[in-house]
């Protein structure tokens, strides 16, 4: 089941250094790159299908073909490595393992969007991938890859890290655009959009890293080796990464498209032995859990998730078996979104709080059936309301637990024990 | 006239001024958004969330209405049982950890939570865990008390010291409902305008120190009326209320908007002045040093006139347009030569580029319209020769030392028709009271030549007479504002056309243009 697009020089020994990463074909794909036309480019990524890998899953070209033509601003890219969303572990595999790969994306991304200054913000806790990122990058300037000619054409291009300082609405595009220049991490509103207006006020593209890093090899092989992989809508691989009580987590490179059950079974190596499936966690903790029976029929691809009334996310599977008591779950689910409010609208600053409290009176057995509607109703007054989607990532996955588990919440209010299996 | 779009509200169509967000467009034709971040003056921030509205057809379905402008065809639903419902649910969690502590909050009875919880929310508490617990009664510096729990965080303040006063004191520090207004360590308040913050709070988190607990907003009455305290003529209100068995007290000053002067705001200092009004003041006639009765003290003014081998008069540049024509005419019966010297009132380099200036009178430009010349040298060439001095409300010991003031009296007989009590009523020999401006109505032209009216505010319980029945009393022809303006318009090219008695709320400015446009 697994495949080797972008995790091809992952399991090179120093893939991280320029030299071992171009033996074996980083860069190589340059010359060809600037042979072309940047409109060129950006047909052949949206022939190819890329969709934006950092959970929206918007389709790259057309993303790009947003900016506005004929302008007299500069263009920048900002490439969101603020990979914040709980469970998801997979930009940080491209940026140890092979750097090289992003920054060629980068190269590739920025001569078709003609842009010649990229952002990479980086969350702050990757205290060793930002190290080894920024070495690479400097190897890059060495080599000639950055810098004012790109891999000895005519083309300037400047590469600068940016470290967050540990917030997870950075990883929302505008708020990452504030935390650049220097204000607080806050979302803007929008419109207008980043493509029109963005970072320093100037057009502005944002790309998740594996998003960039697929460059490479869609410019390499053309659009149609890329589709070969993963479904029509949905092609394309994709680095998913596998938590939970399985017996084998870990990063795993898959096409989408693979039925979800199979994947954890194959590939992860299914639930511990003795225990069964209670639900699954598709894409990141905000998309909504699927029960055992949907898990059944659910595929690993936009669609499906669409179709089973969750969403893909950004890979971040997280497998749940009957040891798992949900409704601690939800608590910590709200304690998450609630820390990482920014503060800025009514509903999430004071809801998400309001929630929080609810939940845990609830665990503490003091909760009421009137508590657990509330909780409920809350979902629905904030969702949706508010600037950026942080408290729709909250209120999307709590409904579903809501909706889907209320029995346990139900064996809190009674008073009965957890309504889960002894661990 | 500005530009029309039409656009159906609720599905009926109205007319609304081009350009302008949805609050602002239908704000001017009665129609209210309910809003707590949104300020004219401070733009759209999109924070509260309270004016989400509703655009038929429209991508996206829900948009705050601070941050989307009119468009010609537009349908904007705000009575949709989905749109109250969000109003609902904004209040409740604006509701669930503000400490209601509206019995002892200034705020009450001029609170947009309260306000809006009226008529936007009206439903019991769903709140049964425990609020957030901030910090109360932080000193702000500037007079500025705040309480965190009462703060909806909707960064009017902070925006106000970044966008307007450019200092930056203030700043939203930490996330989530933790998040909370503060100052920087040690480093409070310092901007001339701090006061502002506690007019622009739409709830009761920035209070004035000044103000905190002194009196209920709904005893106060709200006066519309023009600052004193320089010649930029801020406009305000000056709240007042006649306790019982107690005097007509003004409490405080509020800039009201005028686009044209002040916008919406004002200095710390102005604001401030509303204590000389009623502290301070001349109560009681003074002849010789002993207290008096009103009528004894105006026979010693007119006998001193009589009796007198040259008088001269000085006009106070505070003094209105009406009074100083009044004063002008009686100088002129009187025979007596007129001054409006008061260097004194001057401060110069005090004002910055915005609202305060060097000049602390707010009328000196219309000694200029009136050809009345407030220099010194005119004025030491007025004295030469004379024995009695009238000054009208012209306090000299501002503009005098001591000594020059005292050599100028040793063969001057100074006359003090004063509200105040100053060093120059101490010495003059005689003293009589008259009304300040919160208590008279006039004109005023301030430093930018714009002509504005204000009315009476304040009504004392022993009112005193106002300086143009003062003149009248001691052999003055104007007997009052109307007579004044009459002659006013005969005698001034400028004001030939316009009606002193219907200045319109924005003033006029003295240029041909704008007094053509008015007269037209």
């Amino acid at each position: 089941m697994q495949v080797q697009v972008l995790s091809a020089r992952f399991d090179i020994p120093d893939a991280n250094k320029i030299e071992i990463a171009k033996e074996h074909g980083a860069y190589a794909t340059l010359d060809k790159v600037f042979a072309m036309q940047p409109e060129e480019i950006i047909e052949v990524v949206k022939a190819s299908g890329l969709r934006g890998r950092g959970g929206a899953g918007f389709p790259t070209g057309l993303k790009w073909s947003f900016l506005p033509k004929n302008i007299d601003k500069p263009v920048y890219l900002a490439v969101n490595s603020d990979e914040s969303e709980p469970a998801t572990f997979k930009d940080r595999f491209i940026l140890v393992r092979d750097p090289h790969m992003l920054i060629e994306g980068i190269i590739i991304c920025c001569y078709a969007i003609k842009s010649h200054a990229a952002y990479i913000y980086i969350r702050g806790e990757y205290t060793t991938q930002v190290k080894v990122l920024q070495a690479a990058i400097d190897e890059a300037y060495a080599a000639g890859y950055l810098g004012d000619s790109v891999a000895g054409h005519d083309y300037k291009l400047d590469v600068t890290v940016h470290r967050g300082a540990g917030a997870y609405v950075c990883g929302e595009e505008t708020a990452l655009l504030e935390s650049i220049e220097g204000r607080k991490g806050q979302p803007r509103s929008k419109p207008p959009f980043p493509a029109v207006e963005g970072l320093y006020g100037c057009p502005t593209i944002i790309n998740n890293v594996q998003s960039i890093a697929s460059l490479p090899f869609i410019l390499t092989n053309g659009a149609d080796a890329y589709k070969a992989y993963g479904t029509e809508k949905s092609p394309g691989t994709h680095l998913f990464g596998i938590s939970g009580l399985v017996k084998k987590p870990g990063m795993y490179e898959l096409p989408l498209g693979l039925p979800l059950l199979e994947v954890i079974d194959k590939v992860a190596g299914g639930v511990r032995d003795g225990r069964t499936l209670k639900g699954v966690i598709p894409g990141g903790s905000s998309t909504p859990v699927l029960t055992p029976e949907e898990a059944q029929t659910v595929t690993l691809d936009y669609e499906s998730m669409a179709a089973h009334k969750t969403m893909f996310g950004s890979g971040g599977i997280v497998v749940l078996d009957d040891t798992v008591d949900m409704v601690k779950l939800v608590e910590n689910l709200i304690y998450f979104y609630h820390h990482e409010s920014c503060g800025q609208c009514t509903p999430c600053r004071e809801g998400l709080g309001w929630m929080l409290k609810i939940v845990r009176k609830i665990i503490r057995g003091e909760g009421t059936t009137a508590d657990i509607d509330l909780l409920t109703e809350l979902c629905d007054n904030i969702e949706m309301k508010t600037v950026c989607v942080l408290s729709a990532a909250c209120t999307m996955s709590t409904r579903s637990y809501l909706n889907k588990f209320r029995h346990e919440f139900e064996a809190y209010v009674a008073g009965g024990a957890p309504a889960q299996a002894a661990m | 006239m500005a530009e029309k779009v039409k656009l159906f509200v609720n599905g009926q169509e109205v007319e609304v001024e081009a350009g302008k967000n949805l609050i602002d467009a239908f704000g001017a034709i009665g129609i209210e958004i309910p809003h707590l971040c949104y300020h004219p003056a401070l733009g759209a921030d999109g924070n509260c969330r309270m004016c989400l509205v509703g655009i038929e057809d429209g991508r996206p379905p829900l948009v705050p209405a601070c941050k989307t402008k009119v468009a010609e065809g537009m349908k904007v639903q705000l009575d949709a049982e989905k749109i109250k419902k969000i109003q609902r649910d904004i209040m409740e969690l604006e509701l669930i950890n503000h400490p209601i502590d509206c019995p002892i909050c200034d705020q009450a009875g001029e609170c947009k939570l309260q306000d809006y919880y009226m008529k936007y929310d009206g439903q019991p508490s769903r709140m049964t865990v425990k609020p957030v617990l901030k910090a109360k009664k932080m000193d702000f510096g500037c007079g500025v008390v705040h309480d965190q729990e009462r703060c909806v965080l909707c960064a009017r303040c902070v925006r106000f010291t970044r966008l307007i006063t450019k200092t930056g004191e203030l700043g939203i520090v930490n996330r989530t409902d933790a998040a909370r207004v503060n100052i920087f360590p040690g480093r409070p308040l310092n901007n001339r305008y701090a006061l502002n913050v506690v007019d622009l709070c739409p709830v009761g988190a920035m209070t004035s120190r000044d103000f905190r607990f002194k009196q209920r907003a709904w005893f106060l009455t709200k006066s519309p009326s023009i600052c004193h305290g320089c010649s930029k003529g801020c406009n305000i209100f000056i709240d007042h209320n006649r306790e019982k068995y107690k005097d007509d007290i003004i409490y405080r000053y509020r800039p009201r908007l005028n686009e044209k002067v002040n916008g919406y705001f004002m200095c710390d200092e102005g604001r401030m002045t509303y204590k000389l009004e009623n502290d301070n003041r001349l109560g009681t006639p003074r002849v010789n040093g002993r207290e008096a009765g009103f009528d004894e003290a105006i026979e010693s003014v007119r006998r001193a006139v009589s009796e007198a081998k040259k008088a001269v008069v000085l006009i106070s540049p505070n003094a209105s347009l009406e009074q100083m024509f009044a004063a002008q005419q009686f100088a002129t019966a009187i025979n007596a030569p007129v001054s409006g010297y008061s260097d004194g009132y001057v401060k110069a380099g005090d004002g910055d580029d915005f609202l305060i200036k060097d000049d602390k009178s707010a009328n000196r430009a219309s000694f200029a319209l009136l050809g009345i010349d407030d220099s010194k040298t005119a004025f030491e060439a007025a004295l030469n020769g004379a024995d009695l001095l009238l000054s009208f409300d012209n306090d000299l010991s501002r503009s005098l030392s001591g000594d020059a003031l005292t050599q100028l009296l040793a063969d001057t007989k100074l006359i003090m028709v004063a509200s105040s009590q100053t060093d120059c009523v101490a010495k003059a020999a005689v003293a009589v009271p008259v009304a300040s401006y919160s208590e008279d109505a006039g004109s005023l032209v301030n430093c930018d030549g714009r002509l504005q009216s204000y009315e009476v505010a304040v009504v004392k319980n022993q009112p005193a007479k106002s300086l143009i029945e003062v003149l009248h009393l001691c052999g003055g022809e104007i007997k009052s504002n109307q007579e004044a303006r009459a002659g006013l318009q005969a005698a001034v090219a400028v004001l030939k056309d316009i009606d002193l008695e219907q200045i319109p709320a924005e003033g006029i400015a003295l240029t041909e243009s704008e007094v053509a446009h008015v007269a037209a």
